[in-house]
């Protein structure tokens, strides 16, 4: 079968009937696009300050003072300067990304400037878990090495408790915290990005798969 | 003084942009409008993505200096818009909707076989993925392969190999 019929037909095509207007178009032009894009912009910036806003919540809370008494302050707030500054290299580059993103570039870069725009937050997310995660173990290592002074700095009243379970119960609920707070993050994840990306990927592993040589 | 001069200068060039960019979207709009026609299903998509075009198009105008014919790159934006940024609605599609949807343009005049035979174009397009559906509808709209090439940002050779079997896919899904 040959296509050439079709393809008469579709030369042959009448215009749309419901055109546009030159006023349409202007209110059209200037309204508010709701691209993939826009999104992916918008969470990028949402994730940088939801982790910031934790950052600066957990260095400012009520453990200080545990933390004064293990001698943790100096270690934390090094720790803590370090990751702003890196915090904003990933912004920078998040940015910088974002702005090379262009419309009237080839389909294939186009798409590729966009799952790099994602990238980028993608492993700023990741960076974030796994200090977060590190800095638990260092945390938790130097206070459970010293049991005497941790009964000390939480039971204050001196209730005495048996040694053994205390270091398990509070191991345990340490444990159960991570286990929830990253079973929810990562099921947050594959509905948010599931839902944006899916298309994003689907059109990009095709066009790969054109451009590979034959 | 000279500060309010400037501005009006700029507005003034801005103004001289946007009316030259009306007038080129206007006369150009049927491409817009069948790659809506392609890429969705019922008019409701069809609107949102006209209008993310038109969005993305004049954003992008300034940039646009005439170095290319204003269809030529106003596939390309079109396009791209279709395939990388559109978002899909999550809105429940009735089979009436499509049904409708698929003739809106005007059938006088128009002979009845072709009629049918681009409806049935028309259906066959939207079931092949989005990229192939690019390729099939730069080849009917007679597009060089250098100038598919660079829409879609593969090479020439690979953009004639896929050509083939993207009219291939299409062949199969017109005549199963």
């Amino acid at each position: 079968m040959d296509l050439d019929r079709y393809k008469k037909a579709w030369n042959n095509q009448p215009e749309e009937t419901d055109t546009v207007s030159k006023v349409d178009i202007y209110k059209m032009a200037h309204s508010k696009s709701s691209s993939i894009v826009k999104w992916i912009f918008i969470i990028g910036i949402l994730e940088f300050a939801f982790w910031l806003v934790l950052n600066i919540a957990t260095s400012n809370s009520s453990y200080i003072e545990i933390y004064e008494k293990l001698n943790l302050t100096t270690f934390l707030n090094i720790t803590y300067y370090i990751h702003y500054v890196i915090i904003f290299i990933f912004l920078y580059i998040f940015y910088k990304n974002y702005s090379s993103i262009s419309i009237t570039d080839g389909t294939k870069e186009l798409l590729e400037n966009i799952l790099k725009v994602r990238k980028t937050v993608k492993i700023y997310v990741y960076y974030n878990l796994i200090t977060f995660v590190i800095l638990s173990v260092i945390v938790n290592f130097i206070i459970f090495s010293d049991l005497g002074k941790l009964k000390e700095i939480f039971n204050i009243e001196n209730i005495s408790i048996d040694e053994g379970n205390f270091f398990i119960i509070m191991l345990i609920a340490q444990i159960v915290f991570l286990v929830i707070f990253l079973i929810l993050f990562w099921l947050f994840y594959q509905i948010l990005y599931g839902i944006l990306l899916k298309k994003l990927n689907k059109n990009y592993k095709e066009l790969v798969k054109l451009d590979e040589l034959n | 003084m000279s500060y309010l001069y400037t501005i009006n200068l700029t507005k003034l060039v801005n103004k001289e942009l946007e009316n030259k960019f009306l007038s080129d979207f206007e006369t150009n709009q049927n491409i817009a409008h069948k790659i809506c026609r392609i890429y969705t299903t019922n008019q409701d998509a069809h609107n949102d993505l006209f209008q993310e075009i038109t969005i993305q198009l004049w954003k992008n105008y300034a940039k646009f200096r005439g170095e290319a014919k204003f269809s030529t790159w106003m596939y390309r934006v079109a396009l791209n818009t279709a395939i990388s940024l559109y978002r899909k609605s999550t809105r429940r599609v009735k089979t009436q909707d499509i049904a409708e949807y698929s003739f809106k343009i005007k059938a006088e005049d128009y002979d009845e076989t072709e009629e049918l035979q681009l409806k049935a174009l028309y259906n066959a397009i939207r079931k092949l993925n989005d990229i192939d559906k690019a390729l099939v509808f730069l080849f009917l709209e007679d597009k060089p392969y250098k100038e598919i090439a660079i829409t879609l940002g593969i090479s020439e050779v690979n953009a004639r190999v896929k050509m083939n079997r993207a009219k291939d896919k299409l062949k199969k899904v017109l005549n199963p």
